[in-house]
């Protein structure tokens, strides 16, 4: 029986750390970067390697950054009165494209999801709080998912950060823009039914 | 709205099928690249894992109708133990929770994860469960809005479906429960009588025993639920438990 290596055995086992990468895959992972792009699988090695030495958490809002403070929250253009909480980096960028905000961040690189076993302790709640508690920031705008878990962890945050007298908000929700009634799924037009506001 | 997937193999005529089947999902993960892996817990065949393909995927209609607390109609097949969605047709009549209630839904979801188990259909608990979503989206969203009998509710419910609520009536020795006297929950064995304050009145045990679920009794066997619930999920706590634990001490 032929034994594979323990170098290839080493690496299928690696990038199996990958989600919805099981064994199968990984294998064929392993045997495309070693067969037809080696070039590539040293590229990867050193780009996982370099990110890994240079990138950190902003010291302000947690994001991913190689400097000390990332770029946003080191613009003293933008306005230091209001604080967007959102899940990922990549939530912030959505949010940054829309040019619709001028303050600042903070990433939780999470949710609260109870049934995971994710708790409070989990994402980034404390420097959540000191951040907010800086004096500056006058208003938290909680922009996590629409998503059960997502409102779960705006409530929990709502809670805390209003516990200690910061204004809380929570972007809207209901039909997309340019919506149609005639072609919007019924849940989201219940919603905005239950959550529709006075004029 | 139906959102309708044809199954990628033959439809073959022997592969059990459900159809529109009252249900709602307790928890949802991703699964493999663009599907997501559901616990649902349906009225005929009770906790199902069903796989919905195609549903992580971005723009996928799916998304907005496989929401949790949402009374759903499912469709699926398949003859293993993992089943494949068909089709989701989201029915309506309750708000999304949020909030206080929100948290007590995932309360809910924990105890039939951990206590229910797969496949084993139970009518009368889904009906339990659907009332208890039902009346936490009824309620405000602030603190301090009464969850706490529907959660004695629908504990009672959950317990007695699966066969471990004791007679209320009646303690471990076999004596009558006395309606002055105050009672604990002895794991393996039964009611016993507490001598501190932080037991059970008999008299909340007799009316429920006579079917009463009036607030003022449900809110009086919180500690004999707790004791109750507790000797059954073991060692591992429940993390929502916690949770709103750790929301009462901001």
């Amino acid at each position: 029986m032929a034994v594979t290596p323990s170098s290839l055995n080493q690496l299928i086992e690696a990038l199996r750390v990958l989600p919805g990468v099981g064994p199968k895959s990984a294998t064929r992972m392993a045997y495309h970067l070693l067969q037809r792009d080696q070039g590539g699988a040293v590229n990867l090695a050193h780009a996982l390697e370099y990110a890994i030495a240079t990138l950190k958490h902003c010291r302000h809002c947690n994001t991913f950054t190689e400097a000390e403070v990332c770029d946003i929250c080191a613009d003293e253009q933008r306005d230091h009165s209001k604080l967007c909480v959102v899940e990922m980096p990549t939530d912030l960028m959505m949010v940054e494209q829309t040019l619709a905000f001028h303050g600042l961040y903070f990433v939780l690189m999470g949710r609260l999801s109870p049934l995971d076993g994710i708790g409070p302790k989990d994402i980034a709640l404390e420097r959540l709080l000191t951040r907010a508690s800086d004096g500056e920031v006058q208003e938290v705008v909680l922009a996590t998912n629409f998503t059960v878990e997502g409102e779960a962890t705006a409530h929990y945050l709502s809670e805390m950060l209003r516990a200690r007298g910061l204004s809380v908000s929570r972007i809207a929700r209901g039909l997309p823009v340019g919506g149609e009634l005639e072609h919007v799924d019924p849940g989201t037009l219940a919603q905005a039914l239950v959550e529709r506001r006075h004029l | 709205m139906a959102v309708a997937k044809k199954p990628r193999r033959k439809a073959l005529a022997d592969t059990p099928r459900v159809d529109a089947q009252p249900a709602l999902v307790l928890h949802q993960q991703p699964y493999r690249e663009t599907s997501r892996l559901l616990d649902v817990f349906s009225r005929d065949h009770g906790r199902v894992a069903i796989v919905a393909r195609g549903a992580q995927r971005p723009g996928s209609q799916a998304r907005a109708v496989l929401l949790g607390f949402q009374p759903l109609l499912l469709s699926w097949f398949g003859a293993g133990e993992l089943k494949t969605l068909h089709a989701a047709e989201w029915q309506g009549g309750i708000a999304q929770l949020a909030g206080l209630p929100l948290l007590c839904g995932f309360y809910l979801n924990e105890l039939l994860q951990r206590l229910l188990p797969r496949d084993a259909p139970n009518p009368p608990l889904f009906a339990a469960y659907f009332e208890a979503i039902q009346a936490l989206s009824l309620l405000p969203r602030e603190p301090g809005a009464e969850v706490e009998p529907i959660l004695r509710r629908f504990e009672l419910a959950l317990l007695s479906s699966l066969g471990y609520a004791p007679d209320w009536r009646i303690t471990a020795e076999g004596q009558a429960v006395q309606p002055r006297q105050r009672y604990g929950f002895e794991p393996g064995s039964g009611l016993t009588p507490s001598g501190t304050r932080a037991g059970c009145p008999g008299e909340a045990l007799l009316a429920l025993a006579a079917g009463s679920l009036e607030p003022q009794w449900l809110l009086q066997v919180k500690p004999l639920m707790r004791q109750m619930i507790a000797s059954l999920i073991g060692a591992n706590p429940l993390h929502t438990r916690q949770l709103l634990i750790d929301l009462q001490r901001l």
